[in-house]
């Protein structure tokens, strides 16, 4: 008996039913990306992170001293973990957290409006610029969160509080006429 | 009619008229009116009763410090009692009505309290009501509470929304008056990040009520210009009705927006209330400063209000709150509004002064009596005269309002809320803010500087200085230009003597001078005994208006300076704050996060009842037609996974993977077992002890290579666990190379237990799996048929024949889908954690149930799981501490009734027969208890004594909650196969 394993998404019965057009402000959630955490092997911390950072085929997200989160749209997990063990060579340790982790892609003029009602950090360009990251509380759920562009953030939440960040989210959004669905 | 609405003048919007309605009668006033200048436009000045004596009282006050002007507005589960009329917006449609009186608001039987009032001085009911104690709880207390009170609480569900929302910026301004607003235009234009806070719906502060010109134009004019350039730079935000009631470290400041209060019809996409939390990196202080009320005899009269509150009355509301008004006052403020309200064509019926010989300017025409002392108040429900008196001459001055001047005293709660404590000023007769260091700095009227020209010069100084330290480059820009100033002289007059009847100091607690004296006498001099003992300063105004003269009046009882007295403690909030607005959206499914597990929709169709465990949702138990009870449910998920096979849920346990030449090492000294030599591919139950050597946590340690780890943890520890591991790896071993990463959400997991599970699990995995390939605790990746990779876990939580397989989380309703599928042929069921429970009950494995904190290894039966070889672990020294190596420690047994019908419960104490229940004969307790299907009763795992010694004695279950005792025999805790025969099969 040879058979194909759906994939579900933590978020397929929240945005079941048929796509709704994408407002001003908008939440994107990606359906398939590749996650990886990547910790570095004690001492080659600077290493680790120069070989990182060379390339553009993927978003580092910093987390800890050592410990990145990297994501990628075009490749497998499996394609991503060969392509990090390949870069970091032997120097950091790589996690598979493609199912672990639920992107959420947050763009419009109000987004700073909108995360400011669940996330202390202080969001001004001057303070969190475009490609920085932290990790941060969305309301009451541990997120990841990065600036992608002037009006784009990114949050990766752990899968089993996908739900909850979304109903907060989407509360959060409320005053913005915030719409959601599956990135396409 | 005595109060009116002017012909002209005012902020108001005269084209715009609002109905509303007060105590159920239609009224009218303007937009830009508050409820308290529409009730006086409407000659409605008797608001409330009293919370004590239930006096008749009045409006004080324009502003958040009023006393009594507390009404309910809004029906239903929209009512908000205890509203300030006085900073209530008008709207159209608003229902207000008065509180704490019955049947009505100009006839209260609760006035016949007043009748009393010589025997109802500061704590009366102390003495009074002590005898017999019994009836304190059931009659005086009910009693008091239902005469004494304020609004009354809704006890419907809030219907409101409310948020929080963050904000930062370098200077916050809290307060939008003449400080505030130059302070916000200087910072503003330097480009730093402002934010200006004022609890005004119009911004502006005394500006507004203000009649000396500004740059040659009217004060409010100044103010909406300023506002309208704040408004178009985009690095200022300005936060209208908007109160900072608090400030926290770090410089945090909470604040609450009534973003929708002052709309009839609010929108569903808005909040009612937002809080805001403030990061303010320098926070400027322009509240402004408070004129103190007069304690007099008769002071409390309805018509008796703040002078400055006639004039703002008259000026910014177009409002006359009487015909004929008397001032009473100890400086120049008192004349000011005297020239204020005689402009507006109000009579002016005298100046009592309480000075002797003062240059200040009455009004033409207008009698000033000096060297006075107002002693009473003649009038009912309105105030209609004073007794004045001088050198002992009295005299009726005819009156139908009442301004009182005592003097003034800065805003100045927020620097006064971490801590540090006013300090009295001589030279200004206040206390005035301490030196908080650089981060919130007090400016204008709020730091004694009481001119318009000094408010304007010190605000803009202030947040100039500010923007230098933060880098920034302010203009200096010339200052507006005032007209002739004032001087806001005045004479401290804490009490005003010769009193004829009761002089209050607080209004809205019913306090007067006399209760002051009565504390003093009995030992509450304090002033916070003082302000215990008699109530002055609490309820929901907090003695804005009252604490001062709380002071004075003590200082000078006790013959010393207000500097002695010292002030009560602030504290937030500055006004009250709705809980809803505190709760903010963290009600319902907001209040706490759910976590689903990745197999949650697979339990939902299989009909799971879930319970919540933590954050989790757990699946329960899976219901079949037919079955009535949980239990049989239960019964039938144990016997089959004893009979034939299972599949649960276990995807909630914590998972963590660990990495590194240390990682071993690192292992090693967290648990107590030996773990260095785990070989490759193998699992190995783990126990983890805190380091007072009682037991922490336990789970499995998987060695999936040489440096590669993975540990699980229990449901409810994983993030202690998580939380742990960092300590240990950054505060107690840096030096130990490892790495570690959670990876609970990455899999789900399914454990597949039952004597039929390698036959089915063969059914989808490549892999051999026989006894001899993948032996008990055998660890390793497998492929399922189809390519999809996952691990397996030989390990066993039931006794039987068992198998945990893990696969990415996404997949994991399908393959579970899978189980279920080929597992039709073999009887497969799923179950629950109650199924679990009982088969570990069974099979007497501890969980947290009986790790409670206070059960060492030994205890529990794993004595063997503390290696005596380590040189350390945590827990290892105080292991061996005199008491946790004690023989008559209490020990896991099992329990068996030996009425096989009766039942044990958790929970239960144990005593030897025919011994009383007490502290000194408890033999022990039980930890979990079930109903066994496989052996046909109940069991129950207890900690009993020296239990190991006592297997087949009888003990008594002695079960308080349910009054029962029930004869239970004492054995080993395994009930199940012993022997380990079924798990390793």
């Amino acid at each position: 008996m040879i058979r194909d394993y759906y994939n579900r998404h933590a978020l397929d019965e929240k945005l079941r039913g048929a796509p709704r057009p994408a407002g001003v402000n908008h939440l994107a959630i990606a359906h398939r990306q590749a996650v990886a955490m990547v910790l570095a092997q004690a001492g080659e911390e600077d290493t680790v992170q120069r070989a990182l950072s060379q390339t553009t085929e993927f978003i580092l997200r910093f987390c800890a001293s050592g410990e990145w989160l990297v994501v990628s749209e075009n490749d497998t997990p499996e394609g991503l973990q060969r392509r990090l063990d390949a870069l970091c060579a032997g120097r950091a340790y790589i996690v598979d957290q493609s199912e672990a982790r639920v992107l959420f892609r947050l763009s419009g003029p109000s987004t700073r409006r909108i995360l400011a009602k669940g996330v202390g950090l202080d969001l001004h360009p001057a303070a969190f610029a475009t490609g920085a990251s932290a990790n941060a509380l969305c309301g009451h759920v541990a997120v990841n969160l990065a600036r992608t562009g002037d009006d784009t953030f990114e949050l990766i939440a752990p899968r089993s509080f996908a739900e909850s960040l979304f109903d907060d989210l989407m509360a959060m959004g409320r005053e913005y006429d915030l719409t959601a669905a599956f990135a396409g | 009619m005595t109060a009116y609405r002017l012909m002209a003048g005012g902020l108001v919007d005269r084209s715009r008229s609002l109905s509303f309605s007060f105590d159920g009668r239609p009224l009218r006033g303007f937009a830009g009116d508050t409820l308290a200048s529409a009730l006086l436009a409407n000659d409605q000045m008797l608001v409330g009763r009293s919370f004590k004596y239930h006096r008749p009282r009045g409006i004080v006050s324009a502003g958040s410090s009023e006393p009594n002007a507390l009404v309910t507005i809004g029906s239903g589960a929209r009512s908000d009692p205890n509203t300030k009329a006085t900073v209530a917006e008008l709207y159209t449609g608003l229902t207000a009505r008065s509180q704490n009186r019955w049947p009505s608001l100009g006839f209260d039987i609760g006035a016949v309290i007043d009748r009393f009032s010589p025997f109802l001085g500061a704590g009366f009911y102390y003495k009074t009501f002590m005898w017999p104690a019994q009836l304190w709880e059931r009659l005086y207390e009910p009693l008091i509470r239902r005469a004494a009170g304020l609004g009354r609480a809704v006890l419907e569900r809030d219907p409101e929304i409310y948020e929080k929302s963050w904000a930062h910026c370098d200077l916050l301004v809290v307060g939008g008056g003449p400080a505030g607003l130059i302070a916000a235009l200087t910072a503003g234009r330097a480009g730093l990040r402002v934010i200006l806070a004022d609890e005004d719906f119009r911004l502006g502060g005394s500006l507004l009520s203000e009649t000396q010109p500004i740059d040659g134009a009217p004060a409010h004019v100044f103010a909406d210009r300023a506002v309208a350039e704040l408004q178009a730079l985009p690095n200022v935000t300005l936060l209208p009705r908007t109160t900072v009631f608090g400030w926290y470290d770090d410089n945090v400041f909470g604040a609450v927006e009534r973003v929708q209060k002052h709309v009839a019809e609010p929108s569903a996409k808005l909040p009612t209330e937002r809080v805001w939390r403030i990061v303010a990196r320098r926070a400027l202080l322009a509240t402004g400063a408070e004129e103190r009320p007069l304690v007099f005899g008769g002071n409390d009269r309805p018509g008796v209000m703040m002078a400055g509150a006639l004039s703002t009355y008259a000026n910014r509301y177009g409002v006359a709150a009487g015909r004929s008004v008397a001032i009473f006052t100890n400086g120049t403020a008192g004349y000011r509004a005297a020239r204020d309200l005689h402009a507006k064509g109000i009579a002016i019926a005298a100046i009592v002064d309480s000075r002797a010989a003062e240059a200040d300017a009455a009004p033409e025409g207008v009698r000033v009596i000096r060297s006075a002392a107002v002693v009473d108040t003649r009038g009912r429900l309105r105030v209609s005269g004073l007794v004045v008196e001088r050198s002992g001459f009295e005299e009726l001055v005819a009156c139908d309002a009442v301004g009182m001047s005592g003097g003034w005293s800065p805003v100045i709660h927020l620097a006064c809320q971490r801590g540090a404590k006013p300090v009295w000023s001589e030279a200004l007769n206040a206390f005035v803010a301490p030196d908080v260091g650089g981060g919130l700095r007090v400016a204008g009227s709020a730091n004694g500087v009481y001119t318009l020209s000094g408010c304007l010069g010190d605000g803009a100084a202030k947040a100039s200085a500010i923007a230098s330290e933060l880098g920034f480059k302010p203009a200096q820009d010339v200052l507006p230009a005032t007209g002739e100033e004032t001087d806001p002289s005045f004479t401290a007059l804490w009490y005003a003597p010769g009193a004829k009847s009761k002089a209050f100091v607080d209004f809205q607690n019913d306090v007067h001078a006399k209760d002051l004296g009565l504390a003093l006498r009995e030992g509450f001099g304090h002033v916070e005994h003082a302000k215990r003992y008699t109530t002055s300063g609490m309820a929901t105004d907090q003695g804005k208006l009252s604490n001062i003269n709380a002071v004075g009046i003590l200082a000078g009882m006790r013959g010393v300076s207000p500097a002695d007295v010292g002030t009560t403690t602030f504290r937030p909030f500055y006004t009250p704050v709705s809980f809803g607005a505190l709760a903010g959206t963290a009600r319902d499914k907001h209040a706490a996060p759910v976590r689903k597990s990745p197999l949650h929709e697979w339990a939902r169709k299989n009909g799971a009842s879930f319970v919540e465990a933590g954050p989790w949702y757990r699946s329960a138990w899976f219901p079949r037609a037919g079955e009535k009870t949980w239990r049989e449910s239960v019964d039938r998920e144990v016997l089959n996974v004893r009979a034939n096979v299972g599949i649960c849920d276990v995807s909630t346990l914590g998972k963590i993977e660990l990495f590194g030449p240390d990682a071993a090492e690192f292992l090693n000294r967290l648990y107590s077992n030996a773990l260095l030599k785990l070989p490759v591919g193998r699992a190995r139950y783990g126990l983890m002890l805190r380091e007072d050597g009682f037991v922490y946590d336990d789970g499995t340690v998987s060695r999936l290579a040489e440096e590669h780890f993975l540990v699980t943890t229990t449901t409810a520890l994983a993030g202690g666990v998580m939380s742990h591991m960092e300590y240990c790896s950054q505060v107690l071993w840096p030096d130990l190379k490892v790495r570690f990463c959670s990876v609970s959400d990455q899999w789900a997991q399914i454990a597949i237990a039952g004597p039929k599970a390698r036959s089915v699990l063969q059914q989808l995995v490549e892999d051999d799996i026989s006894n001899a390939a993948f032996p008990f605790l055998a660890v390793g990746t497998v492929t399922l048929k189809g390519g999809l990779k996952g691990r397996l876990f030989r390990i066993s939580f039931s006794g039987e024949l068992a198998f945990e397989l893990a696969v990415p989380a996404g997949f994991g309703v399908a393959v579970a889908d899978q189980i279920m599928e080929v597992g039709r042929a073999f009887d497969i069921c799923a179950y629950g954690v109650e199924a679990l429970n009982v088969l570990r009950l069974e099979k007497g494995l501890p969980t947290h149930a009986e790790f409670d904190g206070r059960v060492t290894p030994d205890d529990a039966g794993l004595g063997r799981m503390v290696s005596a070889q380590k040189t350390d672990f945590i827990g290892k020294h105080l292991s061996a501490r005199y008491g946790l190596t004690a023989a008559d420690r209490s020990q896991l047994v099992g329990l068996k009734p030996v009425d096989k019908e009766k039942d044990i419960r958790a929970g239960a104490h144990l005593l030897r027969e025919g011994m009383k229940p007490s502290t000194l004969n408890d033999q022990g307790w039980v930890s979990s208890a079930c109903f066994s299907p496989v052996l046909g009763h109940h069991i129950a795992l207890a900690f009993l004594k020296s239990g190991r010694e006592r297997y087949g004695e009888r003990i008594v279950v002695w079960d308080k909650l349910r009054d029962q005792e029930v004869m239970a025999e004492v054995c080993n805790p395994v009930f199940v196969d012993p022997e380990n025969a079924r798990m390793k099969a």
